[in-house]
């Protein structure tokens, strides 16, 4: 396991991430804007869950931003990608990134319990007060990616 | 929408966003910049490389891992790779580190008689 991501920092990718004078800090300008975009369309579904912008019809609202939101996470996972292979063989042992991974992986498994458990759940809601599924459904991704982010800013630190 | 929930979105939004300046700038915390350095000797090895440039330099019976500023930095302030090359001796004036010993940040560096600032 850790020869892979040896051979992922010494493969042509991680070295044009070393050497290159301007592919480091795109990366890391991409990754930055793709947080934004992420964060801001997570935050809005999140709100919708939890009761905000009652009006509209959840399941066009959803469908709308979970575009975004993907299109986002692409941008995540490469430019993400590009950061990691420059160090890959020390980050992999970082204890924040290590968290990090883990954290990515409860968002993300909050996303399958929304489709198997929450949407069936919460189909009669018309409106008014959220069911309270709706309301954990919509804390937990937001209390998830915001730790996403604050464990990816910390991992320079540790 | 309960004006609770709302207020408690603002406030993990603007959590959200005061978060990022506060921790923006990196890699001061595990310095000890109370007692600040001076390392000198001839650059027995160098990568000029992303995402901070790298010099080692033997002192005082100890190989010294000196941290510079990234390399667009690096060149900005003229410390091109030719500056911090192999063989050239250099005064690293910065902080140890707490975390691993033998380690160090530069706040700036002197070559041949230049010196060149980090931050």
């Amino acid at each position: 396991m850790g020869g892979l991501f040896l051979a992922l920092e010494q493969s042509g990718l991680g070295a044009a991430m070393r050497e290159s004078s301007f592919l480091y800090p795109l990366a890391n300008v991409l990754h930055i804007v793709g947080l934004v975009c992420f964060a801001g369309a997570i935050a809005i579904m999140d709100a919708r869950l939890m009761g905000a912008f009652e009006a509209l019809p959840l399941r066009s609202f959803v469908s709308r931003w979970r575009k975004v939101a993907m299109a986002a996470f692409a941008v995540q996972i490469v430019s993400g990608f590009m950061l990691f292979s420059a160090e890959a063989s020390a980050i992999i042992d970082n204890p924040v990134f290590q968290l990090k991974l883990l954290l990515i992986a409860i968002g993300l498994g909050n996303v399958v319990v929304f489709e198997l458990v929450t949407k069936p759940g919460i189909a009669g809601w018309q409106g008014g007060q959220p069911p309270m599924i709706a309301k954990i459904s919509g804390a937990v991704s937001l209390l998830a990616w915001i730790a996403v982010a604050a464990a990816g800013r910390l991992i320079a630190y540790f | 929408m309960a004006l609770k929930t709302r207020f408690a979105l603002v406030a993990a939004a603007a959590a959200l966003i005061g978060a990022a300046p506060v921790l923006a700038h990196h890699g001061w915390g595990s310095y000890d910049a109370a007692k600040p350095l001076t390392i000198t000797g001839p650059i027995k090895h160098s990568t000029y490389q992303y995402p901070h440039v790298h010099v080692m330099i033997d002192h005082e019976g100890n190989t010294w891992e000196i941290t510079l500023a990234p390399p667009s930095r690096m060149e900005a302030r003229r410390a091109v790779l030719a500056v911090v090359k192999e063989g050239n001796v250099m005064a690293a004036y910065g902080y140890a580190s707490t975390a691993r010993p033998h380690e160090m940040r530069a706040e700036r560096i002197t070559v041949d008689g230049k010196t060149y600032e980090m931050r």
